[in-house]
């Protein structure tokens, strides 16, 4: 199933002419922290990195070459996300730790057992996801003004039937305080075999609303094909035994209808296995708290924002003008920034203070190049946030050729105005 | 388990409730901003109007021509020099509407690359009028459009006895007239696909990338940047990297009204934001949402305040020799343009939910 969406996902991404506006068209690109190194291949060789891709999905969703399929998903793909931090996804964060993970599971046999830590791991993995995020919608710019769905309700007002609804000023609060109530409590309904098929239901309907009213892409497949894992084992084979009859797909899929015999596999694993398991289930759990330690309001400086299951919480816009100043002859220039960048990279980038240092550094030396002596940048950064009134978002009289990036509070980000 | 569902039960409920709620709340929709009106405001109002009287006024310039090039004489060459002038002053109104029929198709560059690229290649033409070929379908955009008419029929500080003399030459002559032919050709077919695009326009309502009003919204933005950027910054030498003004990168410096061209840009942008009806323009659609007061607040104060730098000066100011006399009222302009792009740029589609990128997830 994984390995179906996974082959969906990448040919919708090559069949939108993806891998040219992302990678291939674009002059400068927005690193990872700590993967400066990584940098676009050539367009064909793009080509290639996807169609491996799209050959490994179908691998690990047939059964055929399991290993090395998980191996070459989880490369090409977690390879491809590094590219650009512009078109950071949770959900392509989520796809790169299961790909991960598919790495170490055993192959499936032709009785489909799986140890049971598998099935487990993904649901932590998920249940975590979803609770997360639950978690993050607690607090009073979301329950209480209902905001950024303020904004994006009205926005689908056009919409057959549910647009008049969701024009409407009450809607918004519901629709939060739902989204909130669902995302923290729907793993422990999948988990509750009672409240299970609801809660699937629940999935199923969830998603689809979401998917229809913004743009996110195949996030909702990918959840709503990634639940089912909740379900029993005896419930799987039911499923499998299902498609086995199906002509044909029995065979591709390697599948024999005969099932025998219920519940995981018992293997005891070894104990690396059982020390990355626990080192990865601890950094999930602690990881996305770090913002703790940063000053300020989280949402504007976005400091620890990432890689925390923080999804669709705030709705913000920036305008960045990015001065640079010669130091000899004190002339100092307005740039164009889609001379470098793309729309969808600028508008990132706008918001986003990792972001913007990057860009800074590259227009330094990018005009460094071109002659200036010793360039100074600075930004004048406006940005809304949820729609307030915009503001500065940084320090404009900083030179950011002066600032490196790393984990200690970034000092030059101006605090939100009360 | 029973405590279980005790927890779970009331949060069921909720959840149900929640999405009864969603089911009776029927009535009275009418907070919301129609954005169908909207579109068809623009349609009928500006677009058709724009590209029409454009279109009219780019087929006199070819009958002009067509005219001028059989008998040139002086009077000729003033009226070429005429229609030139009505039909670029025509077009910034509908300049900004770079999409739908206007926009990319497979070779074809957009109409507003097409039509107004400058600065133009001398070079390349010079090379054309003497005796060079040219095609006005290739990529040499920036050899043919109305900034190539301009060089053609003004000259480069040339007295207009010298400009007529030069259509002795028979190649400047066909030239001319192609390229005429050629603006007014691409300005008709765009103003007549509007008859059938524009209900395929109006009827594409959503906000998304893709819909009427992410297109109509982003190719204003763009054209209100490019007034900043390309009318301004680079000729007045404030790109980084530049280090002395450059008014050989003006728009129109051989018939000396970039300033006035500038303006008419200007106000056909301010005219876009408000519309011709304050009440159906992007003006209302942001009023109506939440925070919006206050960004038309903003917006028209900061409007008010360029109006009034470009009206405090001469409307046919020659920029070319303000740019290396008396620059800084031209540098105000241009610092209180950057200062407004927030307002056009990310406040406005912040608020409005409008997307302003082709692809999906903005943040999933």
């Amino acid at each position: 199933m994984f390995g179906l969406l996974m082959a969906f996902s990448t040919l919708r991404f090559v069949w939108l002419g993806w891998i040219e506006d992302h990678y291939t068209d674009t002059i400068f690109h927005f690193h990872y922290f700590g993967f400066s190194w990584i940098e676009p291949l050539s367009s064909p060789a793009l080509y290639v990195v996807h169609l491996l891709m799209l050959l490994a999905s179908l691998g690990i969703a047939t059964g055929y070459f399991y290993r090395i399929s998980a191996v070459v998903l989880f490369f090409t793909f977690t390879y491809t996300e590094l590219i650009d931090l512009t078109y950071y996804l949770n959900h392509y964060y989520f796809v790169s730790l299961v790909c991960f993970w598919l790495m170490f599971m055993p192959e499936p046999g032709s009785n489909f057992k799986l140890p049971a830590w598998c099935a487990w791991l993904i649901m932590f993995q998920l249940g975590l996801v979803y609770f997360y995020a639950g978690l993050a919608k607690i607090n009073t710019t979301w329950l209480l003004e209902a905001m950024p769905l303020r904004i994006w309700l009205p926005a689908h007002n056009d919409l057959p039937i549910i647009g008049s609804i969701l024009a409407l000023p009450e809607s918004a609060w519901v629709f939060s305080w739902c989204g909130m109530l669902y995302d923290i409590s729907i793993p422990f309904l999948l988990l509750y075999s009672r409240t299970r098929s609801l809660a699937y239901l629940l999935v199923v309907v969830f998603h689809l609303l979401t998917g229809l009213l913004f743009q996110i892409g195949v996030f909702p497949l990918v959840m709503i094909g990634s639940t089912i894992i909740f379900f029993s084992t005896e419930w799987h084979h039911r499923f499998l035994a299902l498609v086995g009859r199906i002509p044909l797909a029995g065979k591709a899929f390697r599948i024999s209808a005969s099932q025998d015999g219920n519940g995981y596999l018992n293997t005891n694993f070894p104990s690396w296995l059982k020390f990355m398991l626990i080192v990865h289930v601890a950094f999930q759990m602690l990881f996305p708290w770090r913002y703790l330690l940063y000053p300020g309001n989280l949402f504007w400086t976005e400091e620890g924002y990432r890689f925390s299951w923080r999804v669709m919480l705030v709705e913000k816009a920036g305008d960045a003008a990015f001065y640079v100043k010669d130091s000899q002859t004190g002339r100092e220039g307005l740039v164009n920034n889609r001379e470098f960048l793309n729309a969808h990279q600028e508008k990132q980038m706008s918001f986003q203070p990792d972001m913007i240092l990057q860009f800074a550094h590259f227009l330094g030396n990018h005009y460094k190049n071109k002659g200036v002596h010793e360039p100074e940048v600075r930004a004048e950064v406006y940005v809304t946030m949820n729609a307030r009134k915009s503001e500065l978002l940084i320090d404009p009289e900083v030179n950011l050729m002066n600032v490196e990036d790393g984990w200690a509070p970034k000092k030059w980000i101006l605090p939100l105005q009360p | 388990m029973k405590r279980l569902m005790r927890f779970y039960l009331p949060l069921l409920l909720i959840l149900a409730l929640g999405q009864g709620c969603n089911k009776d709340d029927k009535k009275d929709p009418d907070t919301s901003f129609n954005r169908v009106v909207m579109l068809e405001h623009y349609r009928d109002a500006l677009i058709k109007p724009a590209y029409s009287a454009a279109a009219a006024e780019a087929a006199a310039l070819s009958q002009a021509s067509i005219e001028f090039t059989a008998n040139p004489s002086a009077e000729g060459l003033n009226n070429m020099k005429t229609k030139w002038t009505a039909t670029i002053l025509a077009w910034q109104k509908a300049c900004m509407f770079n999409f739908g029929p206007a926009a990319e198709q497979g070779v074809k560059k957009s109409l507003q690359e097409e039509l107004s690229t400058f600065p133009v290649n001398l070079s390349k033409v010079d090379q054309i009028l003497a005796g060079g070929t040219y095609n006005v379908n290739d990529f040499n955009r920036d050899a043919r459009g109305l900034l190539t008419i301009e060089y053609v029929i003004f000259g480069n500080n040339q007295s207009s006895e010298e400009v007529l003399q030069a259509f002795e030459s028979s190649i400047r002559k066909d030239f001319l007239n192609a390229l005429c032919a050629d603006v007014a050709s691409r300005l008709l077919a765009v103003s007549n696909q509007w008859q059938s695009y524009g209900t395929e326009f109006v009827n594409n309502s959503g906000t998304d990338a893709g819909s009427s009003v992410s297109a109509l919204y982003n190719q204003f933005v763009g054209s209100f940047e490019a007034i900043k950027n390309f009318k301004f910054g680079l000729p007045l030498g404030l790109r980084p990297g530049q280090i002395a003004a450059e008014p050989a990168l003006l728009e129109a410096r051989f018939s000396k009204i970039s300033f006035r061209l500038a303006k008419a840009h200007f106000d056909a942008i301010a005219e876009v934001y408000r519309g011709k009806d304050e009440s159906k323009a992007l003006k209302a659609y942001v009023n109506s949402v939440t925070g919006g007061k206050e960004l038309v607040n903003t917006t028209e104060a900061q409007l008010a305040l360029i109006e009034n730098l470009f009206d405090n000066q001469n409307v046919n100011l020659d920029m070319e020799e303000m740019i290396l006399t008396n620059p800084q009222p031209l540098i105000d302009i241009h610092t209180e343009l950057q200062k407004h792009t927030k307002n056009f740029k990310s406040d406005m589609s912040s608020l409005l939910g409008i997307a302003i990128t082709f692809s999906s997830g903005d943040g999933d």
